[in-house]
């Protein structure tokens, strides 16, 4: 059962590290294989030689992906903070406004924001993208950091309170060191969304330079209309994935640990 | 006067009063345990002493200056939490050192000061553990040890005992009192518990619904309730309350109730505790069932008379629950 998930997950992966690393001719025939000599590295030699190269898509894609993430959790954290520990009759209305907001299908936006573009001059600028990308991931977030905060028992507080900590002091000294797990898996999800975004990316950058991953890849073209370039979509898509493969191979331990955080209590 | 002082303190949460004008006063050194069924208002008092909650009226002296306005971090209270409260990601040393740390104590001092207090409570062993490599018994030790550093100017308790077992629960309380009582900051000790209250405070106010019902000796209250409700949350098992004419009710401890020869109350024997060091006797009387409690190598028979001394019966009016003093012997033949 467990083989068949990993099959089922993983197959798609390894067909796409297959079909990067072999000659068109060794991917039309896969038998081929067994005579040797069709592994080649021409795909990704190719991507980064490039002109503006592959690498400078993955950098523009890491600045984004940053900038949003950083923009989400700064903002996010006060606010589900307040959420959870303000307990006013605005309350339920907000978090379900969250959930829908949480729900809706990012696609349906992207005529919008691309006028919001227009009107403010916000084209082609990578850290400009970054504004709508965290409004979108923001809801997502406020309602997983408020469920952290919501396991963390008051009296934590309340205790640093009577030590003498001002509110400063409890953030730096409690709060965050306890809500590091939920962070860490909320900054991976904001980082993937925006690591994945296509529709906004393609209408609001043009200029070949400031190209994302998603809309640099759906650029690579073949040298005929005729000829799909296998070989490079499955260099690009290789080379895309391992940054955000580093990222959670970084993160796991504090991921991990926040699932199993409701054991320390008690 | 130094130590705690509270006066005509309420808190209203919308229309419901929490807490309804109550008085009290702790003497430095002495050790008031607050007891009470839960909702009675006994955690409500600590918050709001401890600068947690503000209350609708009333002052609070600390010292015989007025903190009722003060900010909780500045009025030097600690407080040991049901839950501990301990930081889950700091070791024993750390979660002592913080505060410490944040207040500015030099390095020198505050490592001194945590190795004295961590040899007080036995845990130098212990310190650079983590909450969660603690038993339940080890991390009340460690949350009493952050209050006491603290060296605070009252010392609150949020029942922090529940959380425990009987066992660790009988074998901490000796040394909760020698830790706490008769040092220089008064005492208030929350609890539901009236063994822990009878057995560590050195008085006790009993609260429900929100307002002081008795104040005194754990003694005096056992003794010479005030009224109805004092008689029977204390003793264990409950005081036997008997109904009599004229809407009363004749309340008699278990304990001082005892078999004899001569005329009294017939009593049926009709189910049997054994305790080991006593027994529970339940018995069929003519005024509805009553407890017993005998030594337990007493063999009263199947059915014999009841007697009781006079002098332990406790009078009180049906309706509103108060007591009825001066009112006793002759009329318990009316019985």
């Amino acid at each position: 059962m467990r083989a068949l998930v990993l099959l089922w997950s993983l197959g798609p992966l390894f067909l796409q590290l297959f079909s990067s690393l072999v000659t068109p001719e060794t991917l039309v025939d896969p038998g081929k294989i067994a005579g040797g000599g069709h592994w080649t590295l021409a795909n990704y030699r190719a991507l980064l030689g490039a002109s503006p190269s592959f690498g400078r898509y993955l950098l523009n894609s890491a600045v984004v992906g940053s900038g949003t993430t950083a923009l989400t959790l700064l903002l996010a954290v006060p606010c589900a903070y307040g959420l959870q520990r303000q307990r006013g009759a605005m309350r339920w209305s907000v978090m379900a406004a969250l959930l829908g907001a949480a729900l809706f299908p990012t696609v349906l936006l992207f005529l919008a924001l691309l006028g919001l573009a227009r009107r403010f001059d916000l084209g082609n600028d990578l850290l400009a993208l970054s504004l709508p990308y965290a409004g979108l991931s923001l809801p997502l977030a406020v309602l997983l950091l408020r469920t952290a905060i919501a396991d963390l028992p008051p009296e934590l507080e309340e205790a640093a309170q009577l030590e003498g900590l001002d509110f400063g002091e409890r953030v730096r000294h409690v709060l965050l060191p306890l809500l590091s797990p939920a962070l860490a898996s909320t900054a991976i999800l904001v980082f993937l969304f925006s690591w994945n975004e296509y529709p906004i990316a393609l209408t609001w950058i043009s200029r070949a330079d400031r190209l994302t991953l998603p809309t640099a890849i759906s650029r690579i073209a073949g040298s005929s209309v005729y000829a799909v370039p296998y070989g490079a979509f499955a260099a690009a898509t290789v080379l895309g994935s391992l940054p955000l493969l580093l990222l959670v191979l970084l993160f796991q331990r504090s991921i991990v640990s926040g699932l199993t955080q409701g054991a320390i209590k008690g | 006067m130094s130590g705690l002082r509270i006066q005509n303190l309420s808190r209203q949460l919308g229309n419901r009063l929490l807490l309804d004008g109550l008085e009290l006063t702790v003497a430095p050194g002495e050790c008031l345990a607050l007891l009470g069924p839960s909702g009675c208002g006994k955690t409500t008092t600590l918050r709001l002493v401890a600068g947690l909650d503000q209350p609708s009226s009333g002052r609070i002296l600390l010292g015989g200056e007025d903190i009722t306005g003060q900010p909780a971090g500045q009025r030097q209270v600690a407080m040991v939490f049901q839950s501990y409260a301990l930081y889950p990601h700091l070791s024993v040393a750390d979660n002592l050192a913080l505060g410490l740390r944040v207040r500015g104590v030099p390095a020198q001092e505050r490592e001194q000061r945590i190795a004295t207090v961590l040899e007080l409570l036995q845990l130098g062993n212990l310190r650079s553990r983590r909450p969660a490599q603690l038993s339940g018994g080890q991390r009340q030790r460690v949350a009493l040890a952050r209050a006491l550093l603290r060296q605070p100017r009252v010392m609150l308790l949020d029942e922090p005992m529940s959380n425990l077992d009987a066992q660790l629960r009988e074998e901490l309380r000796p040394e909760l009192r020698r830790l706490l009582c008769g040092a220089e900051p008064p005492v208030l000790y929350v609890t539901h518990d009236q063994q822990e209250a009878l057995g560590l405070a050195d008085r006790i106010a009993v609260l429900k619904d929100g307002r002081l019902q008795q104040l005194g000796l754990p003694r005096q209250l056992y003794e010479d309730p005030a009224n109805l409700f004092v008689a029977s949350f204390l003793g264990r098992p409950a005081i036997n309350l008997l109904p009599a004419e004229g809407g009363r009710l004749l309340g008699l401890r278990p304990e001082h109730l005892r078999p004899t020869a001569a005329e009294g109350l017939p009593a049926r024997l009709q189910r049997r505790e054994w305790w080991g060091h006593q027994q529970l006797l339940l018995l069929d009387t003519p005024r509805g069932e009553l407890r017993l409690l005998l030594p337990s190598g007493s063999e009263p028979g199947d059915s014999f008379q009841l007697d009781w001394p006079r002098a332990c019966e406790l009078w009180f009016e049906a309706r509103s629950g108060e007591r009825l003093r001066g009112f006793g012997s002759e009329n318990t033949r009316a019985l």
